[in-house]
């Protein structure tokens, strides 16, 4: 696929931006990676990253994938997504700092703009959290 | 991550050893909003997750993770314009593996997120 910067897919940006490049997309399935660097706003003191920045990156990633076909399809900006719903949420563990985050986000159905999806975040290959969720992506 | 401070402050709280109310203001000057979003600041529904846990940790002394999220609803978005001031009502029921915690962020007119899950203490 055609690498387009992270930030022509997604709104957010520093502090708050968590997903370092959409890599790859097919059949409605997207992946994404984030090295988790130590000035990551989610870092915990004891240098682990919060549970908060695991649903933020996999919701960016979804966001990512969203903003991939806005712009496939002639948008010129990504569309603002917001979280709507959280369901089924797993930790395993937390990521620490230097960890690469590879996330997978399957989209499901979407239903007057709510996208439904799934995501799964995992480093070196051991799953650290999964989540339902609903997006809710602004026109 | 410690958003006491930084993107909340504390200004008033009502516990018992179960139950909590915290009233929060929210920061509008966290550095949060420069990327969320650029020009139009939205409070991010992951911060007002952290938000309950930091609560939830003060009602039980102790340091916790969300080791799941049964269910999670943001159901009206948030600003530091829109609601500069907010309830965060936290309930603790403690099971085998750790707390049964359910919560919400309101203000008098809206309820901006409600939340259902367990935390662990670390």
């Amino acid at each position: 696929m055609k690498s387009e910067s992270i930030e022509k897919l997604i709104p957010q940006r520093s502090p708050i931006l968590m997903v370092d490049e959409l890599v790859d997309v097919h059949d409605g399935v997207a992946k994404t990676r984030l090295a988790v660097a130590a000035d990551n706003f989610f870092i915990d003191k004891d240098g682990l990253l919060a549970e908060a920045g695991l649903i933020e990156h996999i919701a960016q990633s979804a966001s990512a994938l969203a903003g991939h076909m806005a712009i496939e399809a002639g948008a010129t900006e990504p569309p603002v997504g917001y979280i709507g719903e959280i369901k089924k949420f797993c930790c395993n563990f937390r990521p620490r700092v230097g960890d690469v985050l590879h996330t997978t986000i399957t989209l499901g159905a979407e239903v007057g703009g709510i996208q439904i999806i799934t995501g799964e975040t995992s480093v070196n290959n051991k799953v650290a959290a999964s989540t339902q969720m609903k997006i809710y992506i602004q026109e | 991550m410690r958003l006491e401070n930084n993107y909340y402050e504390i200004t008033g709280t009502r516990c018992d050893t179960t139950s909590g109310t915290f009233h929060i203001a929210l920061l509008k000057d966290c550095d949060v909003y420069r990327g969320h979003f650029p020009g139009n600041p939205v409070c991010p529904g992951v911060c007002n997750i952290q938000t309950i846990k930091e609560c939830a940790e003060k009602l039980v002394d102790k340091t916790l993770t969300i080791s799941t999220i049964k269910l999670c609803r943001l159901t009206a978005v948030a600003t530091p314009t829109v609601c500069p001031e907010l309830d965060v009502t936290v309930n603790i029921a403690p099971t085998t593996a750790g707390y049964a915690v359910t919560a919400s962020i309101a203000d008098d007119k809206h309820t901006y997120i409600d939340f259902k899950g367990e935390m662990m203490s670390v």
